[in-house]
């Protein structure tokens, strides 16, 4: 039992339409809700602008069409997550389409054929969520 | 219009304004050090030029110096631009083309452009300023042209004058 608890790690859970998927929680500053998105222009793909948080400017990052295609339900929320923790600026918003919620799980390895930004999975009562690398992912889209 | 280099005066308190003139171009509004620039005027006497870099089709000459034009809108990728107002740096050989100046403005600090911005924004902005509220980009004034595309765009600057020339001659 104790060696069951001790590999349990705690994960945010974010849906994006009918899917959910997970970040360590320890990546997950706050759940925000939408403030006026503004832009200017830049070349970096799947940045679509920046929110004033706390007098700092951070930059919303959309996934949803990456990971869910192009239907993606209207964001409700923005999940301000540190990609880089001890690093200063590297807060990023992602929009998510509906609550949030906290999970204590194991992380499984990743199984089948999967994209390199899944880096595990999460058995939960009735359903696998994929535990999401946000620099990888991101990257990914660089790279493309 | 001249813009005359801001003054600093004795004593200044530790935390430094900058003056910034904010314009627009292609709907987008930019800042852009006052002191880097030496006049604002209307979008006149340009002369034609071919070159390989796209966003310098025109030179500007200008009390016996040469400058060449930017479309500011090329260069940040911007359709919808409605070309009004010229600015003329006073550092560089590079005048630029812009939409409208909308005010000159003190700014009392520019924050890091955040690490998530990858791109050619990183070589366009020294930072982000907020201005009533509004998040706009600060320009670096040497993003507009290299060191090296100013080198190319003078030599062919040059074998243009020096082609002219030998017609002239002949």
């Amino acid at each position: 039992m104790t060696a069951i608890i001790a590999n349990c790690e705690t994960f945010v859970l974010f849906p994006l339409g009918k899917k959910r998927f997970a970040l360590p929680a320890g990546q997950v500053s706050e759940l925000a809700r939408p403030d006026q998105q503004q832009t200017f222009p830049h070349t970096t793909p799947l940045l679509t602008g920046v929110v004033l948080r706390r007098n700092q400017i951070v930059p919303v990052a959309d996934i949803a069409p990456v990971l869910v295609g192009p239907d993606a339900p209207a964001r409700k929320f923005y999940l301000i997550v540190n990609r880089k923790p001890k690093a200063k600026g590297s807060r990023t918003a992602i929009p998510v389409t509906g609550e949030c919620e906290l999970a204590n799980a194991e992380q499984l390895s990743v199984t089948g054929k999967l994209p390199a930004y899944v880096c595990g999975l999460l058995s939960l009562h009735d359903e696998i969520v994929e535990i999401l690398d946000l620099e990888r992912l991101m990257s990914a889209e660089v790279r493309a | 219009m001249r813009i005359s280099p801001t003054r600093q005066r004795n004593g200044s308190s530790p935390r430094a304004k900058e003056t910034v003139i904010v314009f627009s171009v292609g709907g987008n509004t930019f800042a852009l050090a006052a002191s880097a620039i030496d006049e604002v005027r209307e979008i006149e006497g340009l002369q034609g030029f071919e070159s390989r870099i796209s966003k310098v089709r025109h030179t500007l000459s200008r009390q016996g110096r040469q400058y060449f034009v930017v479309d500011s809108a090329r260069h940040f990728r911007l359709t919808n631009a409605n070309p009004g107002r010229l600015m003329i740096l006073r550092k560089l050989p590079v005048a630029l083309i812009v939409d409208a100046i909308d005010r000159m403005q003190e700014i009392h600090s520019i924050q890091a452009l955040p690490d998530g911005f990858i791109g050619e924004e990183r070589q366009w902005y020294r930072g982000l300023t907020l201005l009533s509220g509004k998040v706009v980009p600060v320009v670096h004034p040497e993003a507009f042209l290299s060191k090296a595309e100013i080198t190319l765009l003078s030599a062919a600057l040059r074998a243009k004058d020096s082609t002219r020339a030998m017609a002239v001659t002949a």
